[in-house]
């Protein structure tokens, strides 16, 4: 188990300040922009660097003062950084050469190891002949080789292309399910971070801003900027009618929402919010809100209409079967049961 | 660590730039009026005029000899492309005294070209060896290279998509050439000026050989003013004045070749050359080929050639005779040392010196350093861009009255590659980057095992070429040994540089040969270790 505990690292213009624990086994991701401070949480975590507060906990054991090399951590970089003057084999087996496992057991390991990855015919290959694929298969064998309690993964998707990105996604989960190793996976891509995750932190400006399963934080954002982190949103201004603390209701002109609170806060009567739907939220029905279309975008396995509702604007997902709707056209748009959240607004 | 950052500093501020410093600082604290006289004086204004004008006729000569060569390279793709561009560096570890022997095989009264003219019945002889054209033609040989280099690989890197824009937009041909590719290789163009121009001006074994009483640039008339009248002061007085005419133009090199190696983005496929594709492409590139050989190849291929000709005349029987003069006694009194002892000397003191240097610069290279990469560099180069004459005179300053003249000589030749070296490292270290060491580190090794395993193998390439130019630089040196060597000290282009001057030129051709022997078998071995792959034998020594 990992347990990262209050650590922060300052830099001139940003402080990075980040608490979180990683379950065994679990495949953990910390997900945000560029710059956020995510792969310095990991260099943190690996022992690159040093926090200026905070400790880090692996298995009961606090290796906050402890080098890279003692940390029993297993790190696979951005772009693999696998030894150009090694073959595939002598890359997998460094970790345990460098700890003086014995020759027999060492071998022995690496030859699992890359019957495991499906990799055994490689073993001899230079690291320069390897295909994408297969380097990242390398990078992982060589991360886990010295059995480490936790393997970080930095962004290791980010140079290819989709195609390729979504198969050695899918075989990343898939390893990590057989080996059963834990993972801390960094990502600016929510698409990497919502297929792969047990478990996920939205990050923004060195904090962490929510932690949850995927659904959790895609489904009930605690704040606009969670929301706007992962996926898109439609805002939409409004004052509150009615509040309880499981529903809330809200007034958006002459028309009435029904909405769930978003914040942790309780909002207050008259207070000004923006109600929150994702695209997917709404529905074209024959009642609802009145808006008009000003054009789509088809993408195949649905169609996204942009629509002005007057005080605001946005994008509502309609699935290929429905009706089409022409652009100028005026359509009602319905929230579907749960799919509204309510977030306090600055007036 | 920090300590190790200030020792590196302090041990380069003293044996790099505390000897300018010391010539400068000396110089500044002339009295005016002397400062008055000498800019006046005939000797600082004929040097100057000279200085000035050889050198741009040297930097535009260059420049026409290149523009062709840098045509094709950076625009057709060939079998042995890679060949010639490493043929390229050759000018950069090329001693002055064998091209200076060179052109006096080629171009000298007794030469071949001469022994052409006379076959052909031309009716006239080449006579201007010792002189403008002798000097400009050396100087030529000396820079075009570097043009060919820097203006083919600019033109290498031009995105094929600024042209076709153009063409689309209805330009022809040789209007997209000058208005979209000339104005884009200009900074390329005008380094390579710029370059030529700051070596011409910089020339001392040409010049001081070639140019006779007549022609003398300012490091010639350091060497001079020191050697035949001991007069220091007159000789920090040209090395200010060099330094403040070289120093602004220094500079601007420098920002031209930092946006020169910005703008190299594009990696594009060039065509072919071949004779099915374009016949009048190979005929201009193969006419090249022929001419750059006869005329710059020919003077260096004339020394192997001649060393075995009686007498080093053309058309006369083949012999050893040359080559066994130089161990004969006779040879002690012409070079001043056995030829046993001279190569020792000039090996023993090359490698140490070489040795010495790499290591240096592998140190800095490896520094975390607050200073940019290309700050540094331009410090790094700062001195010995503007002179090393200037360099070996203030070695002389500080340490002439208490260190022996070869302790000197290996001060002022350790640092002579140093720039270069510096440079070749310190682009490697950042190539490696960190990640693989911090790879390595995660993976459990610690930092002494992360060098033998990663740093080193990797770097070693770097390393051996790094070794090789500062092995070759001091082992070609002539101006250190003659300005600090006392007479006493005795390396083998001082040996020839005698030998010219006694007119001695079969025994000269000999050495000159044994030079180059000893040249190519250090490079060879050098380059063979650097990229012996040494991974296979540490691989099995693990297992």
């Amino acid at each position: 188990m990992l347990k990262v505990a209050d650590l922060v690292r300052d830099y001139p213009e940003f402080r990075l300040q980040a608490g979180f624990t990683v379950g065994e086994g679990e495949f953990f991701s910390l997900l945000g922009p560029s710059g956020c401070g995510k792969t310095t949480l990991l260099r943190l975590i690996s022992g690159l660097e040093r926090p200026e507060n905070g400790r880090i906990i692996l298995n009961e054991q606090d290796v906050t003062d402890l080098p890279p090399s003692r940390r029993r951590i297993g790190l696979v970089f951005q772009d693999y950084a696998l030894f150009p003057h090694m073959t595939v084999e002598e890359n997998v087996g460094y970790g345990l050469a460098v700890q003086n496992v014995p020759v027999t057991e060492r071998n022995k390991r690496i030859r699992r190891l890359l019957e495991q990855f499906e990799i055994g015919q490689l073993a001899r290959r230079e690291v320069g002949q390897l295909s994408g694929g297969e380097r990242q298969r390398v990078a992982l064998a060589r991360a886990l080789a010295p059995e480490p309690l936790v393997v970080l993964l930095d962004e290791p998707f980010s140079a290819l292309d989709y195609g390729l990105r979504r198969r050695l996604r899918e075989e990343l989960r898939l390893l990590q399910r057989r080996i059963g190793f834990t993972a801390v996976f960094v990502t600016h891509h929510q698409e990497d971070a919502l297929a792969l995750s047990d478990r996920l932190a939205v990050m923004a400006n060195g904090r962490i801003l929510q932690v949850g399963s995927p659904k959790e934080v895609y489904e009930r954002p605690e704040s606009l900027e969670v929301a706007g982190l992962l996926g898109e949103a439609n805002l939409l201004p409004g004052r509150v009618e009615e509040s309880t603390e499981a529903e809330v209701r809200v007034m958006l002109g002459n028309v009435e929402l029904v909405g769930i609170p978003g914040g942790k806060e309780r909002l207050t009567v008259g207070q000004p919010v923006w109600v929150l739907v994702r695209p997917e939220g709404w529905t074209i029905h024959e009642t609802g809100l009145v808006a008009r279309v000003v054009g789509w975008e088809y993408l195949g396995h649905s169609t996204v209409y942009l629509v002005e509702g007057g005080a605001w604007s946005g994008r509502v997902l309609a699935g290929n079967g429905e009706e089409v709707v022409a652009v100028g056209q005026e359509v009602r748009l319905a929230i579907r049961p749960g799919q509204a959240r309510v977030f306090a607004r600055e007036d | 660590m920090r300590s190790n950052r200030a020792c590196w500093g302090l041990l380069i501020f003293i044996g790099f730039y505390l000897p300018f410093v010391v010539v400068l600082l000396g110089a500044f604290a002339e009295p005016w009026p002397r400062w008055a006289a000498f800019f006046s004086s005939p000797v600082f204004l004929r040097a100057l005029a000279f200085s000035l004008a050889q050198a741009v006729v040297s930097a535009a000569g260059s420049l026409l000899v290149a523009l062709p060569g840098a045509y094709f390279l950076g625009n057709y793709s060939f079998p042995g492309k890679r060949l010639v561009r490493s043929l390229l560096v050759i000018p950069f570890v090329l001693p002055g005294i064998l091209v200076v022997l060179g052109l006096i095989v080629f171009y000298g009264r007794n030469g071949t070209l001469n022994g052409w003219l006379e076959t052909l019945g031309a009716g006239f002889r080449f006579t201007g060896l010792y002189g403008w054209p002798g000097i400009i033609l050396a100087h030529i040989l000396y820079n075009f290279p570097l043009g060919v280099r820097a203006i083919s690989e600019s033109w290498e890197g031009l995105d094929p998509a600024y042209r076709e824009a153009s063409s689309v937009l209805g330009a022809h041909r040789w209007q997209t050439f000058c208005r979209v590719t000339l104005p884009l290789l200009l900074p390329a163009v005008t380094y390579s000026f710029l370059m030529a121009f700051v070596y011409s001006f910089l020339s001392f074994t040409v010049v001081l050989v070639l140019g006779g009483l007549r022609f003398r640039t300012f490091e010639v008339l350091i060497y001079t003013v020191l050697n035949k009248r001991l007069d220091f002061s007159a000789a920090r007085m040209f090395a200010a004045a060099q330094f403040a005419l070289l120093a602004g133009l220094l500079l601007i090199t420098h920002r031209l070749s930092r946006s020169l190696r910005h703008g190299l983005q594009v990696v594009r496929h060039l065509p072919g050359l071949s004779w099915r594709q374009s016949k009048l492409g190979m005929l201009g590139f193969l006419n090249y080929l022929v001419l750059i050989g006869i005329f710059f190849g020919g003077p260096l291929a004339g020394i192997l050639g001649r060393s075995f000709r009686e007498r080093g005349l053309p058309d006369t029987p083949l012999t050893l005779a040359n080559y066994r003069a130089l161990l004969e006694p006779g040879f002690h009194y012409l070079a001043g040392k056995d030829f046993w002892i001279i190569t020792g000397v000039s090996l023993l003191l090359a490698l140490t010196a070489g040795l010495v240097c790499t290591a240096l610069a592998y140190w800095g290279a490896r520094r975390e350093s607050s200073l940019s990469s290309d700050r540094w560099d331009l410090l790094a180069q700062a001195p010995l861009g503007v002179s090393f004459l200037t360099f070996t005179l203030g070695v002389y300053t500080l340490a002439g009255q208490w260190l022996p003249p070869l302790a000197q000589v290996f001060w002022a030749q350790v640092f002579l590659g140093f720039p270069l070296v510096y440079a070749r490292l310190r682009l490697a270290r950042e190539e490696l980057g960190d990640e693989l060491l911090e790879a390595a580190a995660v993976l459990g090794a610690d930092p002494r095992r992360r060098w033998r395993d990663i740093e080193w193998p990797l770097l070693r390439p770097a390393l051996g070429t790094g070794f090789a130019y500062a092995t070759a630089l001091a082992l070609g040196d002539l101006s250190a040994v003659l300005v600090l060597g006392e007479g006493q000290v005795t390396t083998l282009p001082v040996a020839i540089y005698r030998l010219i001057g006694q007119y001695r030129f079969p025994q000269a051709l000999a050495l000159g040969t044994v030079f180059v022997l000893c040249a190519t078998l250090l490079f060879l071995g050098i380059e063979v270790w650097a990229r012996m792959d040494w991974r296979r034998k540490g691989a099995t020594k693990d297992a």
